[in-house]
């Protein structure tokens, strides 16, 4: 048992990968409350805290099975601040402890260690997002907020946005490749790219509202919203184990962040 | 007391100067396959969403004349109970899907879920549904990867999953390639007898096999109203429709003068050969 | 508040246009975000509760399928969208160079709730192209929150005029049958 919503549509834009992990057969929720925890841990943690939590995260996705979607992720997304906070704050924001390196350039050792103590923060926050999206199809996550009693409204608003935005990237290509064939140059000076904007957007916007009172029709003769309480069909099994799991980490997630406020 | 009943409808759209429906009176009965014929721009889809009780809605509500299932005009019904009784499935594939369901599965289990129906009479419904559309195979792919004739396929099971009594089809054989049309015909005349089917159609082909009885609409009004034959002749239909192929035939030969006086132009292939034969001996 | 459904219909097609807008954004290979022009669009026809969420939904949405970073930003999505529709309310996108200046506007309280984003959770970087006009800032001696600020105020000053342009020419455009079902886009009528 993959994921309750059918393994075919991971073919989309997201980034759950199907597979039968521990976590892929948890219930959504305890997943979510999982990342969570883990989010508060890397709030307070120290660097070293926080670096042993990355490379835990990294290790636990490769053992659900999707260590290298993961990985690449956290990399493209973490290298470009990696770089970015070491120049802010190892060379340009003046601490009183720079140290001359070559020439005229200066770094502080306190500013890398800064650096160093955001990057594997927001490092370990990103590793436990990409966890739990990557482990969690967002159709069984609204089909636990379903079952919850969270308003129909509510999951529509989540799921809708999630199934369109391929269609309409694919469209924006389409629209792209039309305007560059027209002899939209992407390439020549700022002032000609600010320009073409309008041309890209409006037509995807318009496109996109095109379908508005259509899709209303069709939700009222669904009886969108007519009942209080929808069914759920195929809902994620949970376990008073899980139930039990869940409170236990939100009462450490809750515990972890108001310590280190008390300690002070 | 008939099941559908329009009484005098007069509508135009907020800021039109002609009306789209002008003084539009019809009536039909449980379980009637209808198809309404009906040129460009003449109020098709407009009637075909009051029909389903889509109109009024919001600013678009009739200067006269209203629309009513059972005796009951459309804004007394509550939305859950207009949903079990009438479905309409729009012309353009991917306008018909409610967009929130991942799977076919899903998406043909939207409806009935928002009933709240118990999940087992949700699952037979969907069953039901995939079989008679033909969509087992694809229960679990997205909606939107399927093409424009399994869409169509998919919005009208997600319609009868609703178990309506009545199906509204605004041209429901425009995506469909030959042979599936011929499918599509077959598997809607396998529908419960009890079920009301009105098509829209500008194609006369497909409709004569959907439809015993015929009207075309033609400015904002029903103009004729009777059998396939007494409408399929009818000068305006002609004039803005055309013929199929086979009353082509007859009719350029009546027009040379060779056709039998009373003998009716045929207009499907079945019954032409009898009435070329006739028309030979002559 | 219970949002009727075509508002939850156009929320969620503001959500799909902000997250196209920003991968557009990053074909023309623009220092700019555009990823609020859906947001300001619903502020202007359904209010600013209704954009507020939009904001706030596309954030989330697009923490879930492309970058958790995303996620961080919500709350400054949610202020975008509550300001363009209070400033609709006003009366302030009813012509073109109304909904520049609104779009400027717009740029300053979500430049406050972004600068602490930022600075206190990122360290003062986001990756992108404001990094470069705040390091040069720093260079030049600038305090670094300064640098942010500044860096970031201009850049969505251009971004949010833009934005709000684009909604204004969008939403006047609109066919009459689908704007008349939102009663609040009459405060934007001249």
């Amino acid at each position: 048992m993959s994921s309750r919503s059918g393994p075919q549509s991971g073919q989309t834009a997201l980034l759950f990968l199907p597979g039968d992990s521990l976590l892929h057969r948890a219930n959504p929720l305890t997943s979510l409350i999982f990342m969570l925890w883990m989010i508060s841990a890397a709030a307070v943690l120290p660097t070293i805290g926080t670096t042993i939590l990355i490379v835990a995260g990294v290790a636990l996705s490769f053992a659900m099975g999707v260590g290298p979607r993961v990985t690449k992720r956290l990399v493209i997304t973490m290298l470009p601040l990696l770089v970015a906070l070491l120049v802010v704050h190892g060379f340009l924001v003046s601490r009183p402890d720079f140290i001359p390196l070559v020439g005229p350039l200066t770094y502080s050792p306190t500013g890398l260690e800064y650096a160093a103590q955001v990057v594997t923060r927001i490092g370990a926050m990103l590793t436990a997002s990409l966890i739990f999206v990557t482990t969690t199809h967002p159709g069984d996550i609204l089909k636990s907020l379903d079952q919850r009693g969270v308003s129909p409204g509510v999951s529509y608003l989540i799921a809708s946005p999630l199934l369109l935005i391929e269609p309409f990237s694919e469209r924006a290509k389409a629209i792209r490749d039309a305007q560059r064939a027209r002899g939209l140059d992407l390439t020549s000076t700022f002032k000609a790219r600010f320009k073409a904007l309008p041309a890209l957007l409006i037509p995807l916007i318009t496109l996109a509202l095109s379908d508005l009172d259509h899709r209303a029709s069709i939700l009222n003769s669904r009886a969108f919203r007519a009942q209080k309480h929808r069914t759920v069909i195929d809902a994620p099994p949970d376990d008073r184990f899980q139930v039990w799991l869940r409170r236990v980490l939100i009462v450490l997630a809750i515990a972890q962040l108001g310590i280190p406020l008390l300690w002070r | 007391m008939a099941l559908i009943k329009v009484e005098d409808l007069f509508f135009r759209y907020p800021q039109a100067k002609a009306p789209v429906l002008d003084g539009l009176s019809v009536a039909f009965e449980q379980g009637e396959r209808v198809a309404i014929l009906a040129p460009n721009a003449a109020g098709k889809t407009t009637l075909a969403r009051w029909l389903a009780g889509l109109y009024p809605d919001g600013g678009l509500v009739a200067e006269r004349g209203h629309v009513s299932m059972d005796g009951k005009p459309w804004p007394q019904w509550s939305a859950a109970e207009r949903a079990a009784a009438v479905q309409f499935v729009g012309q353009v594939p991917s306008q018909q899907l409610t967009g929130c369901a991942f799977t076919v599965y899903e998406e043909i289990a939207f409806g009935p879920c928002n009933l709240a129906l118990p999940e087992g009479e949700v699952r037979a419904r969907v069953e039901q549904a995939l079989a008679v559309c033909n969509l087992k195979h694809l229960a679990k792919r997205d909606p939107f990867t399927l093409s424009g004739g399994e869409q169509q396929r998919l919005s009208i099971a997600a319609a009868l999953a609703m178990q309506p009594r009545v199906l509204i089809l605004d041209e429901p054989t425009s995506n469909l390639d030959p042979e599936s049309r011929d499918d599509f015909i077959a598997q809607l005349d396998a529908l419960p007898a009890g079920l009301t089917v009105i098509v829209f159609e500008v194609a006369l082909r497909p409709s004569l096999g959907l439809a015993r009885r015929f009207m075309l609409l033609d400015e904002g009004r029903i103009v004729v109203d009777g059998t396939p034959e007494t409408v399929l002749a009818h000068p305006r239909c002609i004039e803005t429709l055309g013929m199929t192929a086979v009353a082509r035939a007859a009719f350029e030969i009546r027009e040379a003068g060779r056709w039998p006086e009373g003998l009716a132009l045929p207009l499907t292939l079945a019954v032409a050969e009898q009435s070329f034969r006739e028309a030979a001996r002559a | 508040m219970k949002f009727d459904t075509r508002t939850l219909i156009l929320i969620a097609a503001a959500i799909v246009i902000n997250i196209v807008g920003g991968q557009i954004a990053h074909f023309v290979k623009l220092p700019l975000y555009l990823d609020s022009v859906g947001t300001i669009l619903v502020g202007i026809l359904a209010g600013p509760w209704a954009g507020g969420i939009a904001g706030l939904l596309t954030n989330l949405v697009w923490g879930l399928i492309l970058n958790p970073v995303a996620a961080a930003f919500a709350p400054v999505a949610l202020v975008i969208g509550i300001a363009a529709g209070f400033l609709a309310r006003a009366g302030w996108f009813k012509s073109w160079w109304q909904s520049i200046i609104s779009g400027a506007i717009i740029a300053v309280p979500s430049t406050i709730i972004a600068v602490p984003i930022i600075v206190y959770m990122f360290g003062g970087v986001t990756g992108g192209g404001p990094d470069f006009a705040a390091a040069y800032l720093l260079a030049v001696g600038t305090s670094l929150i300064q640098s942010v600020a500044f860096s970031n105020l201009g850049i969505n000053i251009l971004d949010k005029a833009l934005a709000a342009l684009i909604a204004w020419v969008v939403a006047s455009r609109l066919p009459t049958r689908l704007t008349s079902s939102f009663g609040f886009f009459s405060y934007s009528k001249a």
